[in-house]
């Protein structure tokens, strides 16, 4: 399977990359524990049409995001909340705020929901990105596997300054004992703790683009044919041109 | 090396590959995928747009839910923090 996900790719790629990204697209087609596998490969298809919405342009052109008002372009399947949940953290992620989160909160987005669908929206981006990286176009998605959403929501998950409840490092047991297995549990490791099997999928393509958590802090090896220096340069490259505070 | 290579080999390619994926320019970017392979080899150009992946990804799970820095980022960053007024910018967003 994965060795048919990029056939025209003009150099190898490493295996690792290759199946992690087969089980991404596999992971964002099966049901969630808040959104159906229908409903997650909408809001895939979403987070890619965010990239044509005329009015997220202006949005993301004009001095505040809340100096102008508008209809986004969108694919008409999912709720006007979520298609504004997608394409901001598509197309404006830095300007995201406290606010925006609470509104979205209040409009009916459960916490729980927003962490999924962000979820969904950067493993999209992550391939896509990829693709686009290695001079091809995004693959296409896959179809939705049947079944209903688990309504999996942790009991040690609460809120400890994020916008979104997480399970803090040294909380995590029973079905989540494994959460932070390898990590150090730093706070971007626990971003998408309130919906676990999210935080799982997105660390395994991390640690298969990037590297694992501790890979990052043995300078003593170079597990990559670029180097630690290099690969943490291109990150804050990246990291600062989008604007990233964290 | 010059000053916006960040010191490290190839580093004016890297930055030039970052800067045409997140501009999404088709021309941008086949010509820095160009000069990037000729710096690092096919397999560096494979691990960079694995790691450009990560980031244009992590970055928006930072932004989006809002999580906070570490206390020891806090305080190894509090100077430039201050220098550039960066706590007051984001008390201020919208």
């Amino acid at each position: 399977m994965s060795t048919d996900l990029y056939p025209e790719a003009k150099t190898p790629i490493r295996d690792d990359i290759l199946q992690h990204h087969a089980r991404a697209l596999q992971h964002i087609a099966a049901p969630g524990a808040w959104f159906s596998g229908t409903e997650r490969v909408a809001i895939a298809a979403e987070t890619r049409l965010a990239l044509e919405c005329p009015f997220c342009q202006t949005r993301k052109d004009a001095l505040s995001p809340n100096a102008v008002s508008g209809d986004h372009t969108h694919g008409g399947v999912l709720s006007e909340t979520l298609v504004e949940v997608i394409h901001r953290i598509t197309t404006d992620p830095a300007r995201l705020s406290r606010s925006w989160y609470e509104g979205i909160l209040a409009a009916g987005l459960a916490d729980a929901a927003y962490v999924e669908a962000v979820s969904v929206v950067i493993h999209t981006i992550s391939l896509d990105t990829f693709a686009r990286g290695i001079g091809l176009a995004p693959r296409p998605l896959p179809k939705a596997t049947d079944g209903a959403p688990s309504g999996y929501r942790p009991a040690s998950a609460r809120h400890t300054g994020a916008y979104v409840p997480v399970i803090p490092p040294g909380d995590e047991f029973g079905d989540e004992a494994d959460i932070y297995d390898g990590m150090i549990g730093a706070n971007v490791q626990q971003a998408l703790t309130l919906v676990p099997d999210e935080q799982r999928s997105w660390f395994k393509l991390v640690s298969a683009q990037y590297l694992a958590s501790a890979q990052m802090r043995d300078f003593d090896q170079e597990p990559r044919a670029i180097t630690h220096a290099q690969m943490e340069f291109l990150a804050g490259r990246i990291s600062a041109l989008n604007q990233c505070l964290y | 090396m010059t000053s916006a290579d960040g010191g490290v080999p190839a580093g004016s390619e890297l930055a030039a590959f970052a800067e045409a994926l997140v501009a999404a320019d088709p021309g941008q970017l086949a010509a820095a995928i160009s000069t990037l392979r000729q710096a690092v080899g096919d397999a560096g150009w494979v691990d960079a747009a694995g790691v450009a992946a990560t980031f244009n990804a992590i970055d928006r799970v930072a932004d989006a839910t809002g999580i906070p820095l570490e206390p020891a980022k806090v305080d190894l960053s509090a100077d430039l923090r201050a220098a550039i007024g960066l706590d007051a910018f984001r008390d201020g967003r919208g």
